[in-house]
């Protein structure tokens, strides 16, 4: 995990380093050609090399979210896979990417067999107009890209709203989209933390400051992983994430959030059929 | 170049046509209603901003005292803020002292360039410089992008004089009192009041016709329009819209449309939708009751779920 930190924090910087050299070029307000974009291709290589990427990710991923955004800020997207998560294929992990912002890679959701389905919901911000691309690796390796061409600026800018006193910072809740939670099939929970999720972008950041984000949030249910995920920046504030999991019996449902000034958080809620559940 | 100076001289001569012969002005018109004795209003456009309308987008103004001139906010690029002290030099002599920065949005403040040489006090709320610091890189990248050779020299401008609570200030004969409010539609809401002829300028926490918009936060926004209910009002004039209707009718429309997404947007949450279902469907029945409701109800809605879901 330390060794992930230090490379997602090298890799961020050097795109921001990448962006900043080149101001002014993203001004186009109608969709560009996805396939031609200026953007993609540093980022692509900087994660994912030579790897071919297939574009026809029709069946097995897809982005959902609106052109025009509302609130730069706080851009709603849902990535869903396509297909069923088995043993013998399945989605391993989601990258999310917001091409344009000065730290592109918003997240990576990596999924197991029993997630029960691969997808992610969650709120992004935007610096410009930008593509959202959402990259599937399979188990196999085999990579399949979604795109949607989104409308929105000024989200990383736009600094957070109110202040976060020191006592809420990581306090957790749960959210359930079911009054009771059923064994044996996909339920989908929400995830809300409660963190400031800092933009170097949003106030008079000193160099050499770490902002203070969220960088990773492990869901696990009776220590088997149900979601694993790296954010950034590119995630709102007060992040929030909806997933599945499937549980096969009662048991622990259990977040572990760590932020970028290493600061850990932790919540769990136990977890029985037909039994009421919390939130809501 | 070339393009905005031809667009900013037909502004002004409109500007000066407007004034002077009261004739039908052409659609580029930067034309000025006297409100209230002393108080005079530019009506931005409804539009979006384009290089068409140069970014006068929200209502701008000026009150006239007998020692100098207060400015309220002076649009959205540099040509409308020139647009808007050449308007005030057609009806005064008299300097411009103060420039109220009303709050941090750029069809506000992108024409306060235009007063730099007037040297006058340019005033704000204390939250002010922090979100301007914020936010200018992307305001600035926005606005070329939609007035493209039309933004230049539209730059951002420091506040001078900062407030918290409230500051009075005479413009001689006419005292003018400047509030700066807690966070309603951003956090550095500023109104100004007029206390001679009772006018209360009112910016962006008031939106007349057009759709209202959330930057800062729903709960804040319906206090802070109970306590602007209670002030003694003669004339308004709000932060887009007409000042014709009676006050505080279209106060209370605003705050008709901001309780409705309250209540759908909490029984949203309550019922479990998610934020997207939220936005597709709360408070819909508005929808005819407002101008640009699609650029920006959907917005107000994520904005008012996000502060609420936390309830």
């Amino acid at each position: 995990m330390g060794e992930f930190r230090v490379s997602l924090r090298q890799a961020s910087i050097a795109v921001l380093v990448l962006l900043a050299a080149m101001p002014a070029l993203a001004n186009e307000k109608a969709e560009p050609n996805p396939a031609l974009s200026q953007y993609w291709e540093p980022i692509k290589q900087l994660m994912f090399g030579d790897r071919i990427i297939n574009p026809d990710a029709r069946d097995v991923i897809r982005v959902y979210l609106n052109v025009r955004a509302d609130d730069a800020s706080t851009v709603p997207v849902v990535v869903k896979a396509q297909m069923d998560q088995t043993e013998k294929e399945y989605i391993k992990s989601i990258y999310v990417i917001v091409e344009r912002n000065p730290s592109p890679a918003a997240g990576v959701f990596h999924f197991t067999p029993q997630s029960g389905r691969a997808q992610v919901e969650t709120r992004l911000r935007f610096e410009d107009y930008s593509f959202v691309r959402a990259v599937a690796e399979m188990n196999d390796g085999r990579l399949y890209m979604a795109q949607r061409w989104v409308k929105a600026a000024g989200g990383c800018s736009a600094p957070n709203g109110k202040k976060l006193s020191e006592s809420l910072l990581g306090k957790m809740k749960l959210r359930f989209d079911d009054d009771a939670i059923s064994y044996h099939k996909p339920n989908l929970v929400q995830l809300m933390i409660r963190h400031p999720n800092e933009s170097p972008l949003a106030a008079d950041f000193e160099a050499g400051q770490v902002p203070q984000f969220v960088r990773s949030v492990k869901v696990t249910f009776d220590g088997k992983p149900v979601m694993d995920a790296q954010v950034d920046f590119s995630i709102s504030d007060n992040p929030n994430f909806r997933f599945f999991f499937t549980p096969e019996e009662k048991g622990e449902l259990k977040i572990e959030v760590e932020d970028t000034h290493d600061r850990k958080f932790s919540h769990s809620v136990n977890i029985s059929e037909g039994v009421p559940l919390p939130g809501g | 170049m070339k393009l905005s100076y031809a667009i900013l001289s037909a502004l002004c001569l409109a500007a000066a046509s407007g004034v002077h012969a009261r004739e039908p002005l052409p659609a580029l018109a930067f034309d000025i209603s006297e409100v209230a004795p002393g108080n005079y209003v530019h009506y931005g456009s409804f539009d979006e901003r384009s290089p068409d309308n140069l970014g006068d987008n929200a209502n701008i103004g000026f009150i006239v005292g007998e020692k100098c001139v207060l400015a309220v906010d002076t649009g959205g690029s540099l040509p409308v803020g020139l647009a808007l002290r050449e308007a005030i030099r057609r009806i005064t002599v008299l300097p411009v002292c103060y420039v109220v920065l009303t709050h941090v949005h750029p069809d506000h403040f992108f024409g306060a360039s235009a007063f730099l040489e007037d040297h006058p006090q340019f005033i704000a709320h204390q939250n002010y410089p922090a979100q301007l610091a914020a936010r200018s890189r992307s305001y600035l990248n926005a606005l070329k992008r939609d007035l493209g050779e039309a933004a230049t020299g539209s730059d951002i401008v420091r506040p001078t004089l900062l407030v918290a609570g409230q500051l009075e200030l005479d413009l001689g004969a006419r005292k003018v009192l400047v509030q700066a409010w807690p966070p309603a539609h951003t956090d550095n809401d500023l109104t100004v009041l007029d206390e001679s002829t009772r006018t209360l300028w009112l910016s962006d926490l008031l939106f007349v016709g057009h759709t209202p918009v959330i930057d800062g936060t729903i709960t804040g926004f319906l206090a802070v329009m109970n306590d602007l209910r209670a002030l003694a009002v003669e004339h308004f004039v709000p932060g887009h819209g007409r000042s014709d209707l009676a006050w505080p009718l279209p106060l209370d429309a605003q705050r008709r449309y901001f309780s409705v997404i309250l209540n759908e947007t909490r029984a949203a949450i309550r019922n479990r939708k998610t934020i997207q279902q939220a936005t597709d469907e709360v408070g819909m029945s508005e929808a005819d009751k407002w101008v640009a409701f699609d650029l920006f109800h959907r917005r107000n809605v994520t904005a008012a779920y996000a502060e609420l879901e936390w309830e």
